[in-house]
C-alpha cells in the first residue's frame, strides 16, 4: 500500500526520537572523547587524541578489555551448553506438567532484578562470615576466605552468578526451538538406530539453527554489556582490577572520577568491540536451515 | 499422570537430576526469604543454620518504616505501565508501516533502525546523561520514559508478525474506504495479539528490572524505582542483614508470584520473541 502522509506521520517523530537518543549521543560521545571534559567546569580544554593515547597506555583499560572478553566468551559458552542441555532433557520428559514445573523454577531468577539477586549472593553466598561458599569449603577443611579479595575466584563467582541469574531465559527459547523441530526426523533416525546424543547433535541442533543463532547473538551482545552484577559484587573492580569490565570502567571514570572525556573514549572502544563481535557472529552464524 | 506406561528409567533419572538442580537454583531465594525472618543476633550467632531460631517480622517493620517502600513500588509500577503501553503502541504502529506500506528508502531506514539496536546503552550513557540534564529532565521520571518511547527491538518483532497478515486483507479494507488508522486498529492489532503479549512482557521486564538508567538519571530517594532503591537501601544498612533481606524479599516476591500465576503466558510470550 502507499500513503505518503500516513507514513511520514508515523515515521518522522519516531526516527526523530531515535536520532535524538541513539544516533546523536553516539556522535556527541565521540566529540566529548576529544576533550578533557568535566560537566561541572566551565572550560573544558580540547585534547585531540590524548584520551585515546592515554587509553592504550592504561593498564586498567587493558585489563578491562581482557576481562570483558573473558566474561563474554566464557559465560556465553557455558550458558549455551548448560541451557541447551537443560532444554533438551526437559523436552524429552513425557509429562507436560513436569516440563512446566522445571521451566518455571529455572526462570524464577530471571524475574528478579539482577541487582537484587546479586545483593542476595553477596550476603548469602560470597560472604566471608557464614556464606554458603565458605561453608562448603569448610566441609573440605578449607579455611574461610574473603572471596571478594581473591583475584582468581572473583570473576568465576560472577560468571557462575550470571549463569544462575540468566539461564531460565535461554532454556525457554531453546525449548521453543526444540519443540519446533518436527518429530518425524527424530523418529526416523531413532528407527535407524541413532542414539539420543547423536540424534541431538546431528538432527535437532542443525534443524533449530535459526533459534540457536538468535540465542547466541542475543546472549553475547547482552553479556558484553553486563553491568549490574559487577556494580554490586565488585564495584571497584576487585583486587588488581581482576573483575573490572569495560561497562563498569566507563561508569567509574565518568560518574566517580568525572573524567567524562576519557570515559567517552573508552565508550567508543566498547562500541567498536560490541559491533565487531556482532558482525563476526552474524557472518559465522548465517543460518538458512529450513525443514524441507 | 494418566499415562504411566510411557515413563522409562531414564525419565526418572532426568526428573531426579532436575529436582536436585532446581533445588540448588532456588537456594539463594530461599536463603533470602528465611534470613529476612531472623534477628541479626541470630544470624551472627548461628552460622551453621539457615533457619530462623525465632521467626520475627522485625526486618519488615524496619524496612517499611525506614524507607519509602510503597513510594518505590508506585514509581516502578507507574514507569513500567507507561513505558510498556507506549512501546506497544509505537512498535506496532511503526511495524505496521514497515510491513504494509511502500515508500522511498524503506530498506535503508529499516537497516538503520536495526543498527540502533547494536548500540549498547553504556556507550551512549554519558551524552544521554548530559542531554537529559540540559533538557531539565534530570531527576524526573520523564528521563526514564522519553528515551524509551521508541524501541527498535519492538518494531522489529512487530514487523515480523504483521508481515504474516495477508496484504489482500489490508488492501480490501483500503478499497472499502478504511483509513490507515482504522486498518491498524481493526485488522492489524487483533491479528497480532500473541506478539503484543510477548512484546509487553519483554518490555515490562526490561523496565521493571532496569538499573542503569535510574542510576544515571535519578537522585532523589523518593523518585527511585525498586532496583536502584534496593541498592541504595542496602548500602545504608550494611550491618543490618535482616532489614536488607526483608526489603529484598518485599521487592522480589510480588513479581515472582505474579510470574508463577501467569507463567504459561509469560513463557509462551518470551518463546515467541525468539521464534521470529
Amino acid at each position: 500500500m502507499r500513503d505518503r502522509k500516513f507514513v511520514c506521520f508515523v515515521l518522522a517523530p519516531s526516527f526523530l526520537l531515535l536520532f535524538i537518543f541513539v544516533v546523536f549521543p553516539l556522535f556527541y560521545g565521540l566529540g566529548i572523547s576529544f576533550f578533557d571534559y568535566n560537566p561541572a567546569r566551565n572550560h573544558n580544554p580540547f585534547l585531540g587524541f590524548d584520551n585515546y593515547i592515554k587509553m592504550f597506555q592504561d593498564p586498567i583499560f587493558k585489563k578491562a578489555v581482557v576481562n570483558t572478553f573473558i566474561f563474554g566468551i566464557v559465560a556465553v559458552f557455558i550458558n549455551i551448553v548448560v541451557t541447551l542441555f537443560l532444554a533438551q532433557i526437559i523436552s524429552v520428559l513425557p509429562s507436560k506438567r513436569w516440563k512446566t514445573v522445571f521451566r518455571t523454577i529455572l526462570f524464577i531468577p530471571c524475574i528478579a532484578p539482577m541487582v537484587g539477586t546479586a545483593l542476595v549472593w553477596n550476603s548469602g553466598i560470597i560472604e566471608t562470615d557464614g556464606g554458603l561458599l565458605n561453608r562448603i569449603a569448610g566441609w573440605f577443611g578449607v579455611a574461610p576466605k574473603n572471596w571478594l579479595m581473591t583475584t582468581g575466584a572473583l570473576m568465576t563467582i560472577i560468571i557462575v552468578y550470571t549463569i544462575w541469574a540468566d539461564l531460565g531465559y535461554n532454556v525457554v527459547l531453546f525449548s521453543a526451538g526444540l519443540e519446533g523441530v518436527p518429530t518425524e526426523f527424530d523418529e526416523a533416525a531413532s528407527i535407524d538406530g541413532a542414539g539420543p546424543v547423536r540424534r541431538f547433535f546431528q538432527i535437532k541442533l542443525p534443524l533449530m539453527g535459526r533459534t540457536f543463532a538468535f540465542v547466541a547473538i542475543m546472549t553475547m551482545a547482552n553479556y558484553f554489556q553486563m553491568f549490574a552484577q559487577f556494580r554490586v559484587i565488585a564495584p571497584k573492580g576487585g583486587v588488581k582490577y581482576c573483575a573490572m569490565v569495560l561497562t563498569n570502567y566507563i561508569y567509574r571514570q565518568s560518574f566517580t572520577n568525572y573524567d567524562m572525556g576519557y570515559a567517552s573514549a573508552i565508550a567508543m572502544a566498547l562500541f567498536i568491540i560490541v559491533f565487531a563481535v556482532a558482525l563476526i557472529q552474524n557472518k559465522m552464524m548465517r543460518s538458512d536451515w529450513g525443514y524441507e | 499422570m494418566k499415562r504411566k506406561g510411557i515413563y522409562k528409567t531414564y525419565h526418572y533419572i532426568i526428573i531426579a537430576f532436575l529436582i536436585v538442580f532446581c533445588g540448588i537454583m532456588m537456594f539463594p531465594m530461599v536463603w533470602m526469604f528465611l534470613t529476612s525472618f531472623r534477628t541479626n543476633a541470630d544470624i551472627r550467632m548461628n552460622k551453621t543454620s539457615i533457619l530462623p531460631e525465632v521467626w520475627t517480622m522485625e526486618g519488615y517493620v524496619k524496612a517499611f518504616t525506614q524507607a519509602p517502600l510503597m513510594k518505590w513500588f508506585l514509581n516502578s509500577i507507574l514507569i513500567t505501565l507507561v513505558l510498556t503501553g507506549t512501546v506497544i503502541i509505537t512498535s506496532t504502529l511503526i511495524g505496521y508501516v514497515f510491513a504494509k506500506y511502500e515508500f522511498k528508502m524503506k530498506k535503508t531506514l529499516f537497516v538503520l533502525l536495526l543498527a540502533t539496536m547494536m548500540v549498547p546503552g553504556q556507550v551512549t550513557m554519558i551524552p544521554r546523561f548530559l542531554m537529559i540534564q540540559k533538557m531539565g529532565l534530570f531527576n524526573t521520571q520523564w528521563a526514564l520514559i522519553i528515551p524509551g518511547i521508541v524501541s527498535a527491538f519492538g518494531i522489529y518483532l512487530s514487523r515480523q508478525f504483521i508481515a504474516d497478515i495477508p496484504d489482500s486483507i489490508c488492501e480490501a479494507a483500503k478499497i472499502d474506504g478504511a483509513a490507515p488508522f482504522a486498518i491498524y486498529w481493526r485488522i492489524i492489532l487483533p491479528n497480532i495479539k500473541p506478539a503484543i503479549g510477548s512484546l509487553g512482557i519483554f518490555t515490562a521486564m526490561m523496565s521493571w528490572n532496569d538499573y542503569l538508567n535510574p542510576l544515571l538519571m535519578l537522585n532523589d530517594k523518593e523518585k527511585m524505582t525498586l532496583p536502584l532503591a534496593l541498592v541504595v537501601f542496602s548500602t545504608e544498612h550494611t550491618q543490618d542483614l535482616t532489614t536488607t533481606m526483608a526489603a529484598a524479599t518485599v521487592i522480589m516476591l510480588p513479581m515472582i508470584i505474579i510470574f508463577i500465576i501467569f507463567q504459561k503466558q509469560f513463557i509462551k510470550g518470551l518463546a515467541l520473541s525468539g521464534m521470529k
